[in-house]
């Protein structure tokens, strides 16, 4: 790791003009993951701008929206009132992720913004073309279990591996962005590209943004809404295969049914068909079985990760099952 | 003797260890130290064509780059080092990790900065990196450490031929790394023609030896001291590069440099458990007793190696089987050499003990059942019964705890809730070592004790049992004994590997105390101020730190009073023999299985122990959990992945390389029969074993996951998608 400036900016203001001004900067929110990249050479920055002291750190709700402070904690989002009340997906996935230590520290601004966890990437001395474009991916024909089986393709199959950012793709949730050219918000499924050509460019966000807020809007269908996450050891562990699902009925008859996967895609994975396919019709297994089988048409699995086409399906006919009382 | 042997005594480290007043190696403060970071190669195969250092050393803080045009010309040692070459004497490139450089700087991010500015160009030449693609290059292996690795008894051929029933399975399992909490460390002090080194290592003798080798130094001249160690699980038994680069790099410096590897580099340099292949063929009457075993294993080697660490010793001697053959099959790769960890003789009996599941159910005999029909009671290295195994007793205790009668045999028939419940169970057994060993014991003007021995705390309880034994044998309280370990001024005592530390050492401590308590004794009958003046020695027993007149309680005095008036310390060694050998026992292992998830946790685990004589329940149990736990990662989640093109290690860190949690490891009921053995009475009738416990946890879980759902896994680990 190289050495680097460090300069804790006052407001969202003056840490936005500090970027604009600093080549190679960055900005540092818990550091959790910033820091281990910049350790293991897959990242380097000559300065780092700290954000924690910008006032962005609150968790409010209004009667339209849930808004998270972007540097507000993992932890204190996990465990507050309204959000576990309302949002119960969204503070299930947080408890799901890491570790306690880990979410005291790390910000939800962060979170979205962590790396893949793609070996290949984070070794730098390991081709990749998100790292270094141009590369080669050699995940495809290597080590890929961790890998997407949805929307990769020949530059890059990297899953992106927040929690977070799956629950709030379910719930349609928008992202604050400030930066030289001032304010603008962008909806989360929007906000993460797929890899095409271009791994490395892996949001919508332009030079020198910084995120703000993530705002959540209040919808019934969110009360009701569970985040499964299935992976390779009881904890600590990011996912293998994950769903966000919120699901409202009126008798057996879905009306609303918001879902979202993780570990599957090479971004927090939303498939409005899959959705479409069950909404006016009785739940039913037969209704989920088919919603599932739509949700990995276009799947490109890889050797080891072929398991996720059916185990995402499993894991879907479990989710709604269980929101839907179907057992 | 006041009894403080077999108790559950805290351990006396504890508080050092919990209040960070314990220093470990790299906490040792030189001053003037500079501090190293390696430069590992970035190919496996080849040659390093061009180094350039410039912008290194243009760096700031960078005192020196050196590369193999540098390094001293060092003369390659023999085992405890492992490796069949040093790195940097030479250009080859063995595998990819390999250090080609080695920076020294003021501080550690310096020299770490500085790593990754030096350019090193290479001749690369492709890798073998894959076991499956040279399994027909597989040969057998010479003699590895006087060991061959083809070993027959009888005719196992005919006799399987023979056989009534047969069982003929494929079994694997992975590359796994051993990944101690404290990384490896290694700081070099010369005086002179002197060196300290302050290093992580569970042998301090064995480091001392490979340097002072390595470096054509008198082992005199050699001071290696490691008072604590943050686990080692054999990663730290042999002696690695790092060290012998360390004290070159120092050398040339002409100043102490420190070494701490990265987590990344722990991945390549301190040597792995070998992935492995093995067919297994059980030959056995219809009846279940065992006619033959041909067990057939292919191990990972590489191009200049061909040790076997994981040799199939269970196959040799836990069954009374008399056709047996075995032969250490390996391949040559390009990686790095492996090592042994973590109970190296797991990986074949994970194979032994799936294939007696699997025999059991061909036969339609209960697997605890087949094990006692099978059970041996000839000492192989005697050829005479064993004096004391006591491992019938153990798979009694074990099930009995476990409510083993109330199984349902056939798979898939134990349900609860949406879960599968599988009971499944396997024999327990590892080698011990004995490493000839001396201590010395010093009784003070004070009347306190004092230990030195050259063994050290791994972890596992040293310090604490071996002030046990000394203050049972002084008949002392435990606080009035210190023990110091871990530094090659003590006398040279056992390393810390291969389950040797007890039984090696804990008959020279005993004798040693002994001898101090007759030594004390015989000072005061033959003082005249002393009460005791004139009682027959033999008639004087020492308690509470007192010594007492049998039958005249009244004459007494303390060690303290006897050493005072005596005016000068008593110092004593003590050696004596003991034999290496085996412990046993037998775990049973319960598991919930959600199929359609793939979700599968042990929830439950009954172990029941036969150590010989337990010297401390307390650190006799920590073993056991941890052994346990140790088994479960094997079993489910341990696996170090190579990039099929490169030879690389992609997971080298504890994010992509899963061990255990807390939240994976189930409750533990540590049972133990506890009867000292006749044959290692040396050593109080304890035997070695820190390695049994584990052994059998690997195939008990897979015998319990065929028996919750009817699929027989054989190769670890068991992950999810297996399960679907
Ligand atoms: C051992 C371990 C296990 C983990 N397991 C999980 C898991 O199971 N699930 C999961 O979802 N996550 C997991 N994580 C990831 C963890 O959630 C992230 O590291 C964390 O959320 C990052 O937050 P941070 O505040 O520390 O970000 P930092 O490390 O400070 O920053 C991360 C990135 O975000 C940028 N950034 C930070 N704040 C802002 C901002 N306001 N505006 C613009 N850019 C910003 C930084 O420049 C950097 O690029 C794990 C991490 C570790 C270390
Ligand atoms: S999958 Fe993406 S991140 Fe991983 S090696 Fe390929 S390009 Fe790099």
């Amino acid at each position: 790791m190289r050495a680097f400036g460090y300069t804790v900016a006052g407001s969202p203001a003056e840490a936005v003009r500090i970027a604009a001004r600093t080549p190679d900067s960055t900005f540092v929110a818990g550091g959790t993951d910033l820091l281990n990249l910049m350790r293991d050479g897959a990242e380097a920055h000559d300065h780092l701008i700290d954000v924690n002291r910008l006032g962005i750190g609150e968790v409010a709700l209004d009667r339209r929206r849930l808004r998270l402070g972007a540097t507000a904690r993992m932890r204190r989002v996990a465990e507050h009132p309204a959000v576990r009340r309302e949002f119960p997906v969204l503070s299930e996935a947080l408890l799901a992720s890491a570790s306690p230590q880990v979410r005291n520290m790390a910000s939800i601004g962060g979170n979205l913004l962590q790396r893949t966890r793609c070996g290949y990437f984070r070794d730098s001395a390991s081709p990749c073309n998100k790292r270094v474009p141009g590369s080669g991916c050699p995940a495809i024909t290597g080590h890929n279990r961790g890998h997407a089986i949805l929307g990769g393709g020949d530059h890059c199959i990297a899953t992106h591996p927040s929690d977070l950012a799956v629950a709030l793709t379910a719930l349609d949730a928008t992202v604050g962005l400030l930066g030289p050219g001032g304010e603008r918000a962008v909806p989360i499924a929007d906000f993460y590209l797929l890899p095409g050509s271009t791994p490395e460019q892996e949001t919508a966000m332009r030079p020198g943004e910084l995120i703000t807020w993530v705002d959540v809007p209040r919808t019934s269908v969110a009360g009701h809404s569970r985040y499964l996450k299935l992976r390779d050891r009881a904890t600590f562990e990011f996912a293998v295969v994950s769903v966000a699902a919120a699901l409202r009925t009126r008798g057996r008859v879905v009306q609303d049914v918001r879902l979202a996967f993780g570990g599957v895609g090479t971004r927090p994975w939303r498939d409005l068909r899959v959705e479409a396919a069950l909404r006016g019709r009785p739940l039913t297994g037969q209704a989920i079985a088919e919603a599932g089988r739509l949700l990995v048409a276009d799947a490109k699995p890889y050797e080891g990760n072929r398991f996720k086409v059916e185990l995402v399906q499993r894991a879907l006919v479990s989710i709604l099952s269980d929101l839907g009382g179907l057992r | 003797m006041s009894g403080l042997v077999g108790q559950g005594v805290a351990r006396v480290d504890g508080r050092a260890k919990v209040t960070g007043a314990a220093r470990y190696a790299a906490d040792s403060e030189v001053p003037g130290v500079l501090h190293g970071f390696l430069v590992m190669s970035t190919i496996a195969r080849g040659e390093v064509v061009e180094i350039d250092t410039s912008q290194a050393l243009a760096h700031p803080g960078v005192v020196a780059v050196y590369t193999h045009r540098d390094m001293p010309r060092l003369v390659l040692p023999d085992f405890p080092y492992n490796r069949r070459f040093i790195p940097m004497q030479d250009a080859r490139v063995h595998h990819n990790g390999q250090p080609v450089a080695y920076v020294v700087a003021q501080t550690l991010e310096q020299a770490q900065e500085a790593a990754n500015l030096v350019k090193v160009r290479y001749r690369a030449e492709a890798p073998v990196a894959r076991m499956e693609d040279v399994l027909d290059e597989a040969f057998l292996p010479d003699m590895f450490r006087n060991r061959p690795n083809e070993i027959a008894r009888g005719d196992a051929a005919a006799a399987l031929e023979r056989a009534e029933v047969r069982i003929d399975r494929t079994y694997s399992s992975p590359m796994q790394h051993h990944n101690p909490i404290e990384p490896h460390t290694s700081t070099a002090v010369w005086d002179g023609d002197t060196l300290t080194l302050y290093e992580s290592t569970q042998g301090v003798v064995f480091t001392r030896n490979v340097v002072a080798h390595a470096f054509g130094m008198g082992r005199d001249k050699v001071r290696v001291i490691s008072p604590y160690l943050g686990g080692g699980f054999g990663a730290k038994g042999p002696t690695y590069p790092h060290t012998l680069l360390t004290a070159a790099a120092a050398r040339l410096a002409g100043r102490p440099v420190k070494l701490v590897l990265s987590r990344a580099q722990m991945y390549t340099s301190n040597g792995h458990r070998a992935e492995y292949r093995r067919r297994l063929q059980l030959g056995a009457t219809r009846q279940g007793v065992l006619t033959a075993i041909v067990d057939t294993s292919t191990a990972q080697l590489t191009r200049i190696d061909e040790g076997i660490y994981n040799g199939s010793d269970s196959t040799l001697h836990l069954y009374a089987c008399p056709n047996v053959h075995v032969r250490q099959m390996g391949v040559r790769l390009d990686l790095p050499t492996s090592s042994y960890m973590r109970s190296p003789e797991t990986t074949a009996h994970f194979g032994l003990e799936t294939a007696m599941d699997e025999l059991s159910y061909e036969l339609g005999i209960d697997p605890v059942e087949l094990r006692i029909l099978n059970h041996n009671t000839v000492n192989p290295r005697t050829g005479a019964a064993y004096a004391g195994k006591h491992l019938l007793e153990c798979y009694r205790a074990a099930a009995e705890a476990f409510g083993w009668a109330r199984r349902h045999p056939r798979p898939g028939t134990m349900r609860d809730g949406d879960e599968y419940v599988g009971w499944g169970m396997a024999t327990e057994t590892h080698t011990y070592g004995w490493i000839e060993s001396e201590v010395g014991l010093t009784i003070g003007l004070d009347g306190r004790a004092t230990l030195r021995a050259a063994t050290q705390e791994i972890g596992t309880g040293t310090y604490t049992v071996l002030s046990q034994v000394v203050a049972d044998e002084l008949g002392m309280p435990l606080d009035q004994v210190t023990t110091l370990l871990g530094d090659t001024t003590y006398p040279s005592a056992s390393l810390s590997a291969g389950s040797s530390t007890m039984p090696s050492v804990v008959g020279p401590v005993a004798q040693a105390a002994r001898s101090a308590r007759e030594a004390v004794i015989a000072l005061a009958v033959a003082d005249p101020r002393s009460p005791l003046h004139g009682v027959p020695a033999e008639q004087v027993v020492a308690e509470g730190g007192r010594l007492f007149a049998r039958g005249d309680l009244g004459r007494r005095e303390g060690y303290r009073d006897v050493m005072a008036r005596h005016g000068r310390a008593v110092e004593v060694l003590g050696r004596g023999p003991n034999t290496p050998g085996h412990s046993f026992g037998a775990v049973f292992v319960e598991v919930r299985i959600q199929p359609r998830l793939g979700r599968l946790r042990v929830s439950r685990v009954v172990t029941a122990h036969d150590p010989g004589r337990v010297l401390n329940r307390r650190t006799a149990r920590g073993q056991v959990i941890g052994g346990v736990t140790w088994g479960i990662g094997f079993a489910l989640m341990e696996h170090t992945l190579v990039d099929p093109d490169t030879a690389r290690v992609v997971n080298p860190n504890l994010s992509g390389y899963l061990v255990p949690v807390c939240a994976d490891a189930p409750p533990v009921e540590a049972l133990f029969v506890d009867r000292p053995d006749p044959e290692s009475e040396i050593a109080l009738g304890a035997r070695g074993f820190g390695e049994t416990p584990g052994t059998g946890v690997p195939a008990a879980i897979g015998n319990a996951i065929y028996h919750a759902i009817g699929r027989r896994l054989r190769d670890v680990p068991f992950t999810r998608d297996k399960l679907l």
